[in-house]
């Protein structure tokens, strides 16, 4: 039962903490975020037995620990818009946030589960944003297709890159992808077909069973709707790359991210497994363009250039590879952080640049890096159980 | 020995890289349930041997038979589908990886639940991971108990012998029918050399009908374990027969020690 108290006190103090986080204008509240977590990471260090209770009480109920915190995110709009002055736009940034981290959970499992480098996953991210406003504009398909159509078609763009994809590898790959992405971004351009350079306008809301979401949400601000939405792409995301994680898919992609050799001789089928990851993760960056495309209605291809991809790289590199909570912890610090500070977002690419190399040389592996797989916690107790 | 049938064979098998003969014309057979020592000195051709057969190099000329069907062509993974798993000389183990996806990765070719399975029915999934587990555990009961403790940690934080184990425990958890073990026994003492030996043979003791080929050094493996020996010396067979036979050929000799000089 304390666990349980254990788990609720933190997760409201640290909800609390956010609220008041976002409504500080100041920036020296980056400065006392600062110095509060430097002050839990020593209290980790130098009191590891008071703080362990903790720690174990959010590893023994994992159901409570996600259930609390799926609750506290779906009030987000309604304490928004309460409490904050700006709620509708904190919303926005936490909806923004959530699509990037729908990308990036994409290029994790590219990148992180299976060792392929993507750099162009604005580019797959902007070709669902496309999909989805032209198969609306032009076939007026309604959202509800929209969605994954948007996701079936970047995944298929992927698919033009098999060739390369199971015949290169590192730093090859990743310059095809650069390319691919850049190539991408100047047929957009140059195409009148897709709008040209002026992209896609008006492009309809969604409309799920008639109901529209540019309707006020209970007093809410309209992108209440899609806050909700967004929230359950993205825990549909983050189910999916879990389950695939904690499988057999998984372990067949990290043994061929760590040795493909390996892999090949224990009878993986690599050049499969690698497509099936690529398309995979593409599908996903599609889903989240669509849903993107939707709520802003107009789309142009300056926003699917090659710098929102390395924003990408980075939060996969600094959250960690292959760990789903470092990543989300990555797409927080990287693009809600930076709305925050008006100040920062100037230098915004700077400080990716430096946060990158910084990351590389002291904590290489991430935030939270990789741990080995234990695929369900019913199977570690019966292993402990058998062995007695 | 003679009732026994001949599992593979490869017939003047060739591969040259540019103008370098890595192998040349070689006849090399094994039989149902044998252990086959492959020798020669480092350079002669033994781990290219290994590669061809995995199909990881395609060999330039010849064939190579396996249970009446060519293996020419075939990718690594049809190949490890057929019955053929290996070790390598230098560990191919994910170190980031736990003792038990190491050795659960072995069993690949038996997993029958995949990518939708793992998506749409979890339950079925991790019964099956729950099976395959319980399998790992009754392998290392049987091939080296010590193991277990550490299952669910990373292979990278396992000494160098333990690591040699996980990675013939992944050869063996496939149950192939042909294993090739490319230096076991690089690295180790004799006595931790003796202790695998003994593994392995306890491990070969449970499963039925496994043949084994293995590339050593340490004669006293080959000479204790192999019921057959071939040497090959620049990509050529030079001698073939038991080990003491092989041992005793000049060719042999010469090419471990050098030629002998006659003094007048």
């Amino acid at each position: 039962m304390t666990k349980y108290i254990v788990v609720a006190a933190v997760e409201i103090l640290v909800y609390a903490f956010f609220i008041f986080f976002l409504s500080v204008e100041s920036a020296w509240i980056l400065v006392a975020t600062l110095v509060l977590i430097a002050g839990l990471v020593l209290a980790r260090r130098f009191m590891p037995n008071r703080t362990q209770i903790v720690v174990d009480a959010f590893k023994s109920s994992r159901a409570f620990v996600l259930g609390l915190g799926a609750v506290l995110l779906l009030l987000f709009p309604i304490v928004a818009s309460v409490v904050l002055r700006q709620g509708t736009y904190w919303m926005l940034v936490l909806i923004q946030t959530m699509i990037y981290l729908m990308v990036a959970l994409g290029l994790n499992f590219q990148l992180g589960s299976t060792g392929m480098m993507n750099l162009a996953t604005a580019a797959f991210y902007g070709v669902g944003a496309y999909a989805a406003g032209m198969l609306s504009l032009r076939l007026g398909l309604p959202a509800i297709l929209t969605l994954p159509a948007a996701g079936v078609i970047a995944a298929a763009f992927g698919l033009i890159l098999s060739v390369p994809i199971y015949k290169t590898k590192g730093h090859y790959l990743a310059l095809v992808t650069l390319a691919f992405g850049y190539m991408i971004v100047l047929a957009l351009d140059n195409t009148a077909f897709t709008g040209g350079a002026q992209g896609l306008m008006n492009i309809p809301e969604i409309r799920i069973f008639g109901y529209s979401f540019i309707r006020p949400l209970a007093g809410m601000h309209f992108y209440a709707n899609y806050f909700y939405l967004a929230t359950i792409l993205l825990a549909a995301t983050v189910a999916v790359f879990y389950r695939l994680q904690n499988s057999w898919v998984g372990l067949s992609l990290t043994t061929i991210r760590d040795d493909e050799i390996a892999a090949k001789c224990s009878g993986v089928n690599t050049a499969v497994w690698k497509l099936g990851a690529f398309a995979t993760g593409n599908f996903f960056m599609g889903v989240a363009g669509a849903l993107y495309a939707h709520m802003i209605g107009f789309i142009s291809p300056p926003n699917f250039q090659f710098i929102e991809s390395l924003v990408i790289v980075s939060i996969v590199i600094l959250g960690g590879m292959d760990n789903l909570l470092g990543i989300t912890l990555g797409a927080v610090i990287l693009v809600l952080l930076p709305e925050k500070m008006r100040v920062i977002t100037e230098y915004r690419v700077l400080i990716y640049g430096v946060l990158i190399v910084a990351m590389l040389i002291f904590r290489p592996r991430g935030l939270l890096p990789f741990k080995p797989r234990e695929y369900h916690r019913s199977l570690l107790n019966r292993l402990r159980g058998g062995s007695k | 020995m003679s009732g026994k049938k001949t599992l593979f064979y490869s017939t003047d098998l060739e591969i040259h890289f540019g103008g370098l003969y890595a192998l040349q014309k070689i006849n090399i057979d094994i039989l149902e349930n044998e252990i086959l020592g492959l020798i020669g000195p480092n350079g002669s051709g033994k781990t290219t041997f290994f590669n061809v057969i995995t199909g990881i190099y395609k060999p330039t000329a010849g064939d190579i038979t396996y249970k009446g069907e060519s293996l020419l062509g075939k990718e690594p993974y049809q190949i490890s589908r057929m019955g053929i798993s290996r070790t390598y000389q230098s560990s191919r183990l994910c170190l980031e990886l736990s003792l038990l996806d190491n050795v659960l990765i072995g069993m690949h070719n038996r997993q029958k639940q995949g990518y939708f399975s793992a998506i749409f029915s979890r339950r079925k999934m991790i019964a099956e991971v729950a099976d395959f587990q319980d399998r790992v555990v009754e392998l290392l009961d049987v091939f080296n108990p010590d193991l277990k403790e550490r299952m669910f940690r990373p292979v990278g934080e396992l000494p160098q012998i333990d690591r040699r184990r996980v990675e013939v425990c992944r050869a063996m958890a496939a149950e192939p029918t042909i294993i090739l073990l490319d230096e076991p026994s690089a690295g180790m003492t004799p006595d931790e050399t003796r202790e695998l030996m003994e593994d392995i043979r306890k491990v070969r003791a449970s499963m039925s009908d496994v043949s084994i080929m293995i590339i050593e050094h340490d004669m006293s493996v080959i000479s204790s374990v192999s019921e057959r020996v071939i040497a090959i010396n620049f990509g050529e067979e030079i001698a073939r027969g038991t080990y003491e036979e092989v041992a005793g050929t000049p060719a042999v000799r010469e090419a471990y020690l050098g030629k002998e000089v006659v003094h007048e």
